[in-house]
This record gives C-alpha cells, sequence and structure tokens, in this order.
C-alpha cells in the first residue's frame, strides 16, 4: 500500500479531519484525511482503490475498536467527519460510476420512536463501509419504506428502535416488507433489541454494534 | 391532591464536565481532547438550554399482587415486574414523579446533527439526559429530607421501561399525575415529549431502603447510567 493511502486509513481511524485540526495531537499540524484523499487523487490512485484500500478500512478499524469497547461514539463521530472529508474529493466518481458502492442501505427509526442518535450511527458507519445509505430519518411507517424499496430494488434495509413499546412497530414494518418482498434482508437494532426478537419477527439479521452490521453486509454484498 | 413542584436553574444543578466524560464511557485521562471543546461550549451555554421542571405526587392509596408482581397506585394496577417489586414491596406510600430538562436542548440537538455536526449533537444530547436526572436527583433529595422528618426512608427510582417494567405503563403513571404535568405529553409509543423527560415511582415506608448500587439488579445491558454512578 502507497505512503499516502496508509496515512489517509490512518487518519480516518483516528478522526484527523484536516491539517489544521488540532485532533489527534500526534498528528498535529501534519495533513488530514481532507488533503491526503486530494493528494492520492493527484497522485494517480485510483479512486476506488482510495475508497477500498484507506476509507473502508480506516473506518472498519475504529468500529472494530468500538465494538471491543476500546473506542467510544464521540471517536467514531470524529472518525466519520474525516471520511466525510475525504469523501467530498470523491464524490464526482461516483457520479461517474468510476467508483462502485457495495450497495444501498435503506435505514430510519420505526414509526412511534423519535430516537436517531443510534441510527445516525450505524448510518454513517455503513457509509464508511462503501455503501450508499438513504437515510429515511425517525418515526417512519412502513410505506415509506416500501416506497424507497420499490426505488431501489436490490436495496438492504435497517430497522432501529429505542424503545420496548417502538420495537414493537418493527414487527409491523418487517411483515408488511416481507409479504412484498419475502426475500428482502432486514437488519435490527436498538437498545431493547436481542437475536430471539429478531427471530421472533422474521428479520434477517440483529447486531447489538453497527460493526456487526458491517460485518454481515460484508456477506451480503459478496 | 397533594403536588409538590420544582423549577431548577441549570446551575444550581452543579453538573460538572466529570458527569459528561463518564456518561461518554471516558475517565479525565482518556478522553480525546477534541472533545474537551464541545463539553465546554454545552456546559457555558447550560443555562439558555435548559427549561427544568418536575415534581411528585404522593398517594396512600397502595395495594400488591405478590402472585403477578403487580401493586396498585390509586386503584390503577401496574405490573412492574419482580426485580422492582422486590425492591419497592415494603412501601406504605409511593411517590409518582416526573421531571424534563425542557424541549430546546432536544431541538438544539437535532438541528446541530442535521447540519451534519454528529459529534456536537451527540454532546448536547448526552448533556439534556445528565440534566433530566441530576434535577431528578435533586427533587429526590428533598423528598427524601422531606420523609426523613417524618421518620420515614425511601426507595430508588423506578422507572417504567428498565427491569421488565413496560413503556407502556408510562400511559397509566401519566394518569396519575395532573393533565400537561411540566409541560409533558405522551406520544400513542407511551414516549416523553420533551424527550429529555423521566417519570417513574418511588417507594416510601418505614422499613424500605435505599441501595446505592442497583445496576446489577437491573437487566438493561445498554443503559447509559449502567454502573456510571458507582465508578
Amino acid at each position: 500500500m502507497s505512503d499516502t493511502l496508509e496515512r489517509l486509513m490512518n487518519c480516518v481511524e483516528l478522526g484527523k479531519i484536516n491539517k489544521l485540526s488540532a485532533f489527534p495531537p500526534s498528528l498535529k499540524g501534519q495533513d488530514g484525511a481532507d488533503e491526503l484523499s486530494k493528494l492520492a487523487l493527484d497522485e494517480g490512485i485510483n479512486p476506488q482503490v482510495i475508497l477500498n484500500q484507506a476509507l473502508i478500512p480506516g473506518m472498519s478499524k475504529i468500529g472494530e475498536k468500538f465494538s471491543q469497547g476500546k473506542a467510544f461514539v464521540p471517536e467514531m463521530l470524529i472518525s466519520a467527519k474525516a471520511m466525510t472529508a475525504a469523501m467530498k474529493h470523491l464524490k464526482p466518481f461516483f457520479a461517474t460510476g468510476e467508483i462502485k458502492r457495495n450497495g444501498v442501505f435503506v435505514i430510519g427509526t420505526v414509526f412511534g420512536d423519535l430516537h436517531d442518535i443510534g441510527k445516525n450511527i450505524v448510518a454513517m458507519t455503513i457509509e464508511g463501509a462503501g455503501w450508499e445509505v438513504i437515510d429515511l430519518g425517525v418515526d417512519v411507517k412502513p410505506e415509506k419504506f416500501i416506497e424507497t424499496i420499490e426505488k431501489y430494488p436490490n436495496c438492504v434495509v435497517g430497522l432501529s428502535a429505542l424503545l420496548t413499546t417502538t420495537m414493537a412497530n418493527m414487527e409491523v414494518i418487517v411483515k408488511e416488507i416481507k409479504n412484498k418482498y419475502p426475500d428482502k434482508v432486514i437488519l435490527v437494532g436498538g437498545a431493547p433489541l436481542s437475536q430471539d426478537y429478531c427471530n421472533k419477527i422474521g428479520a434477517s439479521f440483529y447486531s447489538r454494534d453497527p460493526q456487526g452490521a458491517v460485518e454481515y453486509l460484508k456477506k451480503v454484498a459478496a | 391532591m397533594t403536588i409538590e413542584k420544582f423549577s431548577f436553574k441549570y446551575s444550581e444543578l452543579n453538573i460538572g464536565r466529570n458527569a459528561l466524560i463518564l456518561a461518554m464511557g471516558y475517565s479525565q485521562e482518556s478522553l480525546p481532547p477534541m472533545i474537551n471543546e464541545e463539553i465546554d461550549e454545552v456546559l457555558e451555554s447550560g443555562n439558555e438550554l435548559c427549561n427544568i421542571e418536575g415534581g411528585y405526587r404522593i398517594t396512600d392509596s397502595v395495594n400488591w399482587d405478590k402472585s403477578i408482581f403487580s401493586i396498585l397506585l390509586d386503584n390503577v394496577a401496574f405490573d412492574i415486574h419482580k426485580v422492582i417489586f422486590q425492591q419497592i414491596k415494603k412501601s406504605n406510600s409511593v411517590a409518582i414523579f416526573a421531571c424534563t430538562a425542557g424541549k430546546k436542548i432536544t431541538d438544539i440537538s437535532k438541528e446541530i446533527m442535521k447540519d451534519g455536526d454528529l459529534l456536537k449533537g451527540y454532546v448536547y444530547d448526552l448533556f439534556g439526559s445528565i440534566v433530566v436526572e441530576s434535577a431528578m436527583d435533586l427533587i429526590q433529595d428533598s423528598l427524601q429530607k422531606e420523609m426523613v422528618a417524618l421518620g420515614l426512608k425511601i426507595t430508588n427510582r423506578f422507572s417504567p421501561g428498565y427491569c421488565g417494567w413496560e413503556v407502556a405503563e408510562q400511559k397509566k403513571l401519566f394518569s396519575l399525575l395532573p393533565e400537561h404535568f411540566c409541560g409533558i405529553e405522551l406520544t400513542d409509543s407511551c414516549l416523553m415529549q420533551p424527550t429529555k423527560s423521566v417519570s417513574g415511582i418511588i417507594g416510601i415506608g418505614e422499613s424500605v431502603k435505599y441501595n446505592r448500587y442497583t445496576c446489577n439488579i437491573c437487566d438493561a445491558p445498554n443503559c447509559l447510567y449502567r454502573n456510571l454512578k458507582y465508578q
């Protein structure tokens, strides 16, 4: 791997956004994800390689640390900021098709529930894993999911809920989606959920943290 | 119906940096420096962000159904499940409480996140949670002092959504409080609005006890406050 890609991967993992950002102190004054992604393109590195070999592994590393309890939510969010700074330079290549995403992931907090922090963290982690994320927001009704699936027929769906009461609405959404799209892959997550509940409502996969969802999606995309 | 109501200024809560740092999962030493700025900013603007109100109502109409771990308050039955039942069963009366940090903190947090600054939005959201819990601590302290003067003790506070007590029972809980109590409303899914609000019950009696550490009896592994006060 080129030195630029390696440094870019570290910047994403450690949350070094640009040269001006003081964080992390060990990289103070050095180029960040913003400058290094531009440099990588200037060096003629293929944009898909930048995404696959630097940005995705950088997010994956912080995601693994989070799963292991070695990093916390703020570090995930700082890494996402660095990733976004790098992605800004790659955006035109998505439009031209020079970079291909792993797939489309449609996510929303189920109807009745207005909590969005967990959902946002999962969305940004999955985006960082190379997926196009369609975030439907909070309080999302089954019809909205169905409508979006019609638009993106090959998408994977993610449902989030924070309360035991709204968790029950997940079952309604899963049922309605499966009625129309029996093979649709649906991931579920949220504080009150469990594997048992996932099995009970017929969802495809339950993950207790964002990285678990990323690992599962890798298998789906393969 | 006797209601005790409270309103606080944020400055009365004495929320320090440490509360936020611990709630994020860090220690003072392990906190990434970048987060310091966000913490400073939210702590400095606390007074403008919060509209803190809370209170409780005490009822002596308390009955029990041991066979199903249920408590009847003013003849309204609550399925509080075994864990809470065991903690509260010696109560002679019960305080039904609610408290809120107000709407503004949630609105601002959501606005910041919508603008793309997830980190700052997260810090503001967490701050709202800490404000409402800290305010409820003060209300609980006040209740305790009042009861001690009468020769009584109080239990910990217990809320729907924890230890098997269904969130849906929040509707019944609020039916025992005046309408629009502290400006809190429930959505159809029993979500409190403003979001940064808490509600629940506290047992009162001669032989009840307050446990300093209760995370070991609770089954919410993802709770923000799990083990926090013990650290």
